[in-house]
């Protein structure tokens, strides 16, 4: 078997035992490479070009997600369910990922949950330092199956009380100033107080 | 199942990308740029091995990935091939039709885009000869943009 | 409290059947910083070199090359597969760009696995290159787009939001503290003082990571690894050209890859069961029962100090929360019974996404072949391990590798 061509591939005459012992020393051998200095680009040490593209978007939510988006309008929490291995699924989607065939019902879910895991930031998107910490949170819906959570964050509450487990309802925006949207939800805040 | 069938319930998600990126002209660009930047000349590098020699320089040959090394070129050339545009990238008319041309350099294997300037859309020819244009010193970046144009001998 | 994943039928009944075996005979690396004059281009050519002088080849034996790098949006190029192609050798010859994110660094070489096992090419590239400091203010912002853009990104998320969550999981559920995973952080950064190419090589102690600067708590400065350019290369031949050009080729006996949903939210996140499904491919290819006892090193993907735990447990290598018990113990390091990333791995040599194949399979091969110099292990190996991980928390790529003849 060779290259789909059929030539016979060349090997270097060099006998192979003098290399072997070039390089018994340590691999890699050698490590090339210039760094750089963040300086060395704003004091101009170095040629380079700046480009700042204007890429915009429109993403279709598509027909699950369009509902889902709606129904925050309205002030409801919808997933789905399929009938074959009863998941009842959030965010919702038109198919079971896993037995592969569509959705067969929408179902409201109640606006409280539990919190499956946290994190306190210090970072924004940027990686800029916050002012004020955020605490993002995978929060099990009420309602779905076990396990089916979404990313939200935490409000109203001090960072050393949130744990795992802890159940929070969520903080809605008013009617009007609802636009179909995840941040139609403020935040989520606990239900009782940790004693 | 009910499905959404109203168009204007159908949801569409605003947004953009906001990075911006700065591109360093790597070692064989950095010597190509500074060298055209500080004394106005051109750089080409060929090959330790083939001799073949690549404008815009680079620090390896693409076929045998040996060694090159930099040598200077007058950067005039001819020109292989060219076009007229009359529209910028946003289809809007241009005031004055531009003459971009694919220039072969003289004393490499390599070619340029770059615009022609100093002569008539209707009377420029392929073969015609050339030579650049830069700008004067103090407006040197070490950009491609320091070239002005390509203009007939 | 009930937060069990559900569980769903892995892969079953793979046959595997190749017509050729592979060895890897060369590999070479270049300096890992945070941001470097050469452009990707360059840096590939530079890894290149090295692996084609340690293989004993030129370019003109070379058939195919595949080549690994993570999202173009980096480097601001797009179809940056095709721009780097010169630089990589790949001028004139099939030439396939392969992309799963983290993933990449080992997926590269499973992708030339494949070119070499078919039996359509007997010599292939692999060819690894990231260049993250192109992309302003921050490597992070690429990183933005990686979450959903309706029900994700206007809540403003930074990507190590994700790794926080799925650390204070991991830690709720295995009962493990900060200070044991901490360790990993101490381990790795010393390990990589003896690496030449290494951006963040030093001696730290657990009070140091423990005091860090907070990022996403838990995960401090000192808990990651950092943004880097570099590149790596691999030379994989097949079976009768390995014997001509060394004595001891280095066989890849098994791959194994696995890709979870994006719908990380409905997952538990304390255990990778998508590493696992890779791992149980790669180990039946590689007819292994013992993982525990048949591996003899390990270079697990650790761009964060409790994924290297998370991946151990993953791969089979450690029980549910038996991981930082290993590592308090010593057994993970390069004089121990297991070693783990004595390269000093990501979070010591630096994280260049898709050319972390230079500590991973790199470094396996070196380690194998007896010419890991200053990092060599202690014991005596056989078979080694390495594995990546990438995308949104969803793909595990595993390679096994061994000295031993076929």
């Amino acid at each position: 078997m060779g290259r789909a061509g059929g030539e016979e591939v060349m090997v270097s005459p060099e006998p192979r035992a003098v290399k072997k012992m070039e390089w018994l020393r340590a691999c890699p051998p050698y490590a090339q490479g210039t760094p750089l200095r963040e300086g060395d680009i704003r004091e101009k040490r170095v040629t380079f070009v700046e480009d700042h593209p204007d890429i915009r978007y429109s993403w279709a939510a598509g027909q699950a997600i369009s509902k889902f988006l709606n129904g925050l309008k309205e002030g409801k929490i919808y997933g789905v369910k399929c009938n074959k291995c009863e998941r009842i699924m959030v965010p919702p989607r038109m198919f079971c990922e896993l037995c592969y065939k569509p959705i067969d019902e929408w179902v409201e879910l109640k606006d409280t949950g539990t919190v499956l895991t946290f994190s306190i930031s210090y970072v924004g998107p940027d990686a800029e330092r916050l002012p004020e910490p955020a605490i993002p949170a995978v929060i099990e819906i009420d309602g779905a199956s076990p396990g089916m959570g979404i990313l939200h964050v935490l409000g109203e509450v001090k960072p050393e009380d949130v744990y795992i487990g802890m159940r929070v309802k969520a903080v809605w925006k008013d009617e009007k100033e609802r636009e179909g949207a995840i941040t139609d939800i403020k935040y989520w805040k606990p239900l009782e107080v940790r004693k | 199942m009910e499905r959404v069938t109203e168009p204007t319930e159908l949801r569409h998600w605003e947004g953009r990308i906001e990075a911006y990126w700065i591109y360093t002209s790597g070692k064989a660009g950095d010597h190509f740029f500074k060298k055209l930047k500080e004394e106005g000349k051109f750089t080409a590098s060929k090959c330790k091995k083939c001799g073949k020699v690549y404008f815009p320089p680079r620090i390896y040959c693409e076929r045998d990935l040996e060694e090159t090394e930099f040598i200077e070129v007058s950067g005039e050339g001819e020109v292989e091939s060219f076009t007229i545009a009359k529209l910028d990238p946003y289809e809007r008319e241009l005031p004055k039709p531009q003459i971009y041309a694919l220039i072969r350099i003289y004393g490499t294997d390599g070619r340029l885009i770059h615009l022609l300037g100093g002569v008539e859309p209707e009377n420029v020819k392929i073969g015609m000869r050339v030579r650049p244009v830069l700008k004067p010193k103090e407006e040197r970046e070490g950009r491609i943009t320091d070239l002005l144009y390509f203009k007939p001998i | 409290m009930g937060c069990e994943a559900m569980e769903v039928e892995g892969i079953s009944g793979l046959e595997f059947q190749k017509k050729q075996n592979v060895a890897i005979v060369g590999a070479g690396m270049t300096l890992w910083r945070r941001r470097l004059l050469e452009t990707g281009r360059e840096l590939s050519y530079l890894a290149v070199k090295q692996a084609l002088e340690e293989a004993g080849l030129t370019l003109d034996s070379v058939e195919a090359v595949v080549m690994g790098s993570a999202p173009d949006a980096f480097d601001g190029v797009h179809m940056k597969g095709d721009y780097l192609l010169d630089g990589a050798g790949g001028s004139d010859r099939p030439y396939i760009r392969v992309f799963v994110g983290g993933g990449t660094g080992v997926f590269a070489p499973i992708a030339g696995y494949w070119h070499v096992a078919s039996g359509l090419f007997d010599v292939v590239l692999v060819v690894c290159e990231e260049k993250m400091s192109s992309v302003h203010p921050h490597a992070q912002t690429a990183f933005r787009y990686i979450w959903d853009p309706i029900l994700e990104r206007p809540l403003r998320p930074n990507l190590t939001w994700i790794f926080a969550m799925e650390m204070r999981r991991y830690m709720e559920v295995n009962k493990v503290k900060h200070e044991d995973i901490a360790l990993v952080a101490v381990k790795n950064k010393r390990n990589a003082l003896d690496h030449p190419c290494a951006q963040l090589a030093e001696r730290i102690t657990v009070e140091d990571v423990l005091n860090s600067e907070p990022i996403a708590l838990p995960v401090r400065r000192l808990d990651i690894s950092p943004p880097s350019d570099g590149a790596a290369a691999l030379v994989m031949v097949a079976e009768h050209l390995a014997r001509r050009l060394t004595d001891e080729p280095v066989w890849v006996t098994g791959v194994g890859w696995s890709l979870d949903t994006t719908w990380w939210t409905n997952r538990d996140l304390y255990f990778p069961r998508y590493v696992a499904e890779a791992a149980k491919m790669a180990y039946k290819m590689a007819h292994i029962t013992d993982p525990r006892k048949q591996i003899d090193v390990v270079e697990p993907y650790d761009p964060f100090d409790y994924k290297e735990l998370h991946h151990l447990e993953g791969l089979g290598l450690a029980r549910k929360g038996e991981a930082p018990i290993l590592t308090r113990e010593g057994v993970t390091e390069r004089d121990g019974d297991l070693p783990v990333c004595p390269s000093g791995g990501l979070l010591g040599v630096g994280n260049p996404i898709a050319a972390a194949m230079g500590v991973k399979a790199c470094e396996i091969y070196w380690q194998l072949a007896y010419r890991a110099g200053k990092r060599q292990v202690k014991k005596e190996v056989t078979t080694g391990l390495c594995q990546a991980w990438g995308d949104l928390m969803q793909i595990g790529t595993v390679m096994i590798m061994s000295n031993k003849r076929p």
